[in-house]
């Protein structure tokens, strides 16, 4: 797919040679048969090719790929994994996409002071991995952590299943390296320590979507392994006995590490997937518990779990007895996403917020919107902070379908919004919901973050058209969703 | 504009030591209110000062008058508390105590534990970005914020974040007026996520003298690498440590919040492990919240700071990285030595901020302020004027050295307030 060594003339715009120039011939794409695979990223609906591809290898390299774009007018963006779920990451514009995969590397590990060093394209899982041995993880997980980067996740401030008690990603960062988008470089906390003085550009930059400047080192905390840990499956007959249950371990005063649950259409999918683990097929809602901690406070609180669930009619509760056994039940939970598919030709994953006691009304909501679009929705969510990931299945194939999909996962949106959640808890905006941000914000409040890009990003060069809707963008997008819905 | 009241003669106007006064000060009680002080000041060219609490107005600021100070300590109370939710939100005026109060009824807490609770307001606390030792655990202001409205120098008012404790919508605008010194607006209401009040709490004491201070730093990276979860790995120099606890000795604050069994496995754990040379204290639940309160009202303060006869009181936070605590608090009771001032001081090994209250005279002030920065400075560390007089401010620079990148805080603050009719000054580089 790279170009072969030996020299050779780049074809077409003078603009290929002169990126290839900073880059190497080699860490190049601009042939349309190779741009294809950067058409879209993990949100599939909109697709849109890129003008090229750069591979930089370091941060001088990205300094200078973007000095290059911004002293032409062309329009360019930051990609990692490609693993986002809103399209952030799609070159609507026709961008240079400045990819980070080959910035990958481990710079460094302070076990002292609890912090280490990675470029942008370093995988989530690998860095927990590479710290194990000494008992030490990196605590932001989301499902796709074997193969999403921590530049991607710090673009989308991403969360994960044990976030409740762990914070999201940017509870975790406290030092970032940054491309700003003249190609000018920035070190911000370089040394990770925290209050600097003046504006919090750590955490306005951290969820930015890739607006407001590119990362090109981080660093991140990392936390000692908690001596116990110990988990718990609930299975429960009626859904609203579940959503209680969530509301009661939490009002009882235990912090669990992760409490998320899965509804009945959920199980059929998980249970068809490649991890089933024999839940039962006529239950409305499984709750999947996990305690973490001084291993001396662990039973006291897993008790307690025990206690509300039968309060709340659980019909079978158990606590792994093993850590395969555990490692089954999550393997099962994380992957279920994706085991969807064997249920349904084609799913929609959508990820509102809400706050933990509407559970029982919102979850009603969503079954009347699955009743009224004639889609089946499975909901598979982080119930613990209130995270929703409705899953719209649908065929593609079948005219209209995707269309619907879509107007059904807006809706559900809406129904988080109106019981006042928000459009996202963790896959961020991109260009799938631009226009459900005006579900939850003022053209007031909207302008007043579109005036923040403006100090980072005066040209709108920077990953254009995503996070905010515009008059025409907004309509533009939607547009073109909806004609890709149509096709 | 309303029909504010304007106070003429109020001790916030009277007491210009710390600066950061006005020729009139108007105090609201709801947000339209603020809207209109700052609509109207911001049309008429006039400069606001934004007061609550009155406790920091020895926290930065170049300007020993505006034309107006508005306080916001008459809006306060609780808006909303879900209970279930775990989710509060909160008028600026609310004092940290009256908060927590409200709260414990139900269990539940903010985990920040800011200095002076008793007159310190939550919005104050959040938009100077202040913790104590336990922010080591349950983390800082930013980590617990998850909404904010804000009234911009134009008056209009503005939502950030939200009432849910996951919200990636958009950018996470919190984070913009969480310690911004007030610069951006006035913070009207504030949602926090909180914790249940741990069902139980100790707190261990390791005392060591001088020379073997060095054996503390070992232990706690020891700690680091265990299962024990302290909430504070705080340590004190002799001088604070004699006012705390009678006790003149390097001292480690060990907190422990947890399940009762937990609580009582982590003591025995640091009584197997700690150092042969250390001294051990546990502090029972009750006498744990107790010493924890004496340590929230230790550090000057503007409202208590009544230094006369050319005695100077100081405030310096350091930021070094965290096992760098330790050098820092060495180094800076080497100063107190050799400048004779009294220096009381306390870091966190775990989290990396330091705080020294000096008492002296200006002078000596000025040499241990500027020697214990140029250290930390060397460390790629830096060091904050948290509370000095207004005329030694400008000479002492607060913020230190400033950042590479202070162009974009100066473009913000253009977006924001182009008028720099907010608290102009008070902020890092004259912001």
């Amino acid at each position: 797919m790279l170009f072969a060594k030996k020299k050779k003339k780049i074809d077409g715009d003078k603009h290929y040679v002169s990126l290839a120039n900073i880059v190497g011939e080699t860490a190049i794409l601009y042939k349309k048969e190779d741009l294809v695979s950067y058409d879209c990223d993990g949100f599939t609906i909109h697709k849109s090719m890129p003008k090229a591809v750069v591979f930089p290898k370091s941060t001088e390299e990205v300094a200078a790929a973007v000095k290059y774009c911004a002293e032409n007018k062309i329009p360019f963006l930051a990609r990692g994994a490609g693993t986002g779920l809103s399209g952030g990451a799609i070159p609507l514009n026709g961008e240079v996409i400045i990819s980070l995969a080959k910035m990958k590397q481990l710079l460094s590990v302070d076990f002292e002071n609890r912090q280490a060093v990675v470029q942008p394209g370093f995988v989530n899982l690998k860095l927990t991995n590479s710290i194990a041995n000494k008992g030490y993880y990196y605590a932001p997980d989301p499902s796709s952590q074997y193969v999403c980067t921590i530049g991607g996740n710090v673009a989308e401030n991403a969360g994960g299943a044990h976030c409740l008690k762990y914070g999201v990603t940017t509870n975790h960062i406290l030092g970032l390296e940054v491309v700003l988008s003249n190609g000018e470089i920035i070190e911000i906390s370089e040394n990770g320590i925290p209050d600097a003085p003046g504006y919090d550009l750590l955490g306005l930059l951290t969820g930015s979507e890739g607006t407001l400047g590119i990362v090109t080192k981080i660093t991140v905390r990392i936390l000692k392994n908690p001596e116990g840990k110990q988990t718990v499956l609930a299975y429960f007959d009626k859904a609203e006995d579940g959503s209680h249950a969530v509301s009661d371990i939490i009002s009882a005063g235990i912090v669990p590490a992760a409490l998320e649950m899965m509804d009945k259409t959920a199980i059929e999918g998980v249970e068809a997937g490649t991890y089933p683990v024999g839940h039962p097929r006529d239950i409305e809602a499984l709750l999947l518990i996990e305690v973490d901690g001084v291993a001396a406070g662990i039973d006291e609180q897993i008790e307690e779990i025990l206690k509300v669930c039968k309060q709340r009619n659980v019909r079978e509760v158990k606590v792994a007895e093993s850590e395969e056994e555990r490692g089954k039940w999550w393997a099962n939970r994380k992957t279920g996403f994706g085991a969807m598919g064997a249920i349904s030709p084609d799913y929609l994953v959508q990820d509102g917020v809400i706050p933990r006691s509407r559970l029982p009304k919102v979850l009603q909501n969503i079954s009347e919107i699955s009743k009224e679009s004639g889609l089946r929705i499975a909901n598979i969510f982080h119930a613990g902070d209130g995270n929703l990931h409705p899953l719209i299945l649908f065929d593609s194939r079948i005219p209209g379908e995707t269309e619907k999909a879509v107007k059904a996962g807006t809706a559900c949106l809406k129904a988080c919004a109106d019981v006042g959640g928000s459009i996202t808890g963790e896959h961020g905006v991109g260009i799938e919901k631009i226009e459900e941000m005006r579900f939850i914000f003022t053209d007031e409040e909207l302008e007043a973050q579109t005036k923040i890009r403006e100090v980072f990003n005066p040209e709108n060069l920077l990953n254009k058209g995503k996070l905010f809707p515009t008059p025409s963008r907004c309509m533009d997008v939607k547009k073109v969703i909806k004609e890709a819905a149509a096709n | 504009m309303l029909e504010l009241k304007e106070v003429m003669d109020n001790k916030i106007l009277a007491d210009k030591r710390f600066g950061n006064t006005g020729l009139s000060l108007i105090s609201v009680k709801s947000e339209e209110e603020i809207a209109d002080v700052l609509r109207s000041a911001n049309e008429k060219g006039k400069t606001v000062s934004i007061v609550s609490g009155g406790t920091k107005r020895g926290y930065g600021g170049l300007k020993e008058e505006y034309d107006v100070v508005l306080s916001l300590a008459e809006y306060r109370g609780i808006v909303e508390h879900t209970v279930g939710d775990m989710t509060v939100t909160v008028r600026p005026g609310t004092t940290i105590a009256e908060l927590q109060n409200f709260l414990r009824k139900h269990d539940q807490m903010v985990s920040l534990d800011p200095s002076w609770p008793e007159q310190a307001t939550i919005g104050g606390v959040i938009a100077a970005n202040e913790s104590g030792p336990k922010r080591l655990k349950y983390g800082s202001a930013r980590d617990l914020v998850i909404g904010l409205r804000v009234v911009y120098p134009d008056g209009s008012v503005i939502r950030t974040g939200g009432k849910v404790v996951k919200n990636v919508a958009g950018y996470d605008m919190n984070k913009l007026f969480i310690g911004a010194m007030g610069t951006l607006g006035a913070i009207s209401e504030i949602t926090l996520k909180l914790r249940p009040v741990p069902k139980d709490e100790s707190l261990v004491l390791l005392s060591v003298k001088e020379e073997h201070v060095d054996e503390l730093k070992t232990f706690a990276i020891k700690v680091q690498d265990s299962m024990v979860e302290p909430v504070t790995l705080e340590l004190v120099n002799p001088t604070l440590s004699k006012q705390l606890w009678d006790r003149e000795a390097y001292t480690l604050l060990m907190g422990f919040e947890d399940v009762p069994n937990a609580v009582q496995y982590q003591e025995e754990w640091v009584r197997a492990q700690k150092p042969k040379e250390a001294v051990m204290d546990v502090l029972p639940a009750n006498e744990a919240m107790d010493f924890w309160n004496r340590f929230a009202n230790i550090a000057p303060n503007s409202l208590t700071d009544n230094s006369e006869n050319g005695e100077v009181k100081a405030n310096l936070k350091i930021g070094s990285k965290n096992m760098q605590v330790m050098d820092v608090l060495k180094e800076a009771d080497r100063f107190q030595r050799q400048y004779g001032v009294t220096l009381a001081a306390h870091g966190g090994l775990g989290h990396g901020l330091t705080n020294a209250y000096l008492t002296g005279s200006e002078d000596q002030i000025k040499a241990v302020v500027r020697e214990l920065r140029d250290f930390v400075e060397s460390k790629q560390g830096y060091a904050v004027l948290k509370h000095l007089p207004f005329y030694l401010r400008e000479e002492l620079n607060v913020w230190g050295k400033g950042q590479s990148y202070h162009f974009l805080f100066e473009g913000i603050k253009r977006k924001v307030d182009p008028n720099n009719s907010l608290n102009h000054q008070r902020f890092v580089g004259g912001i």
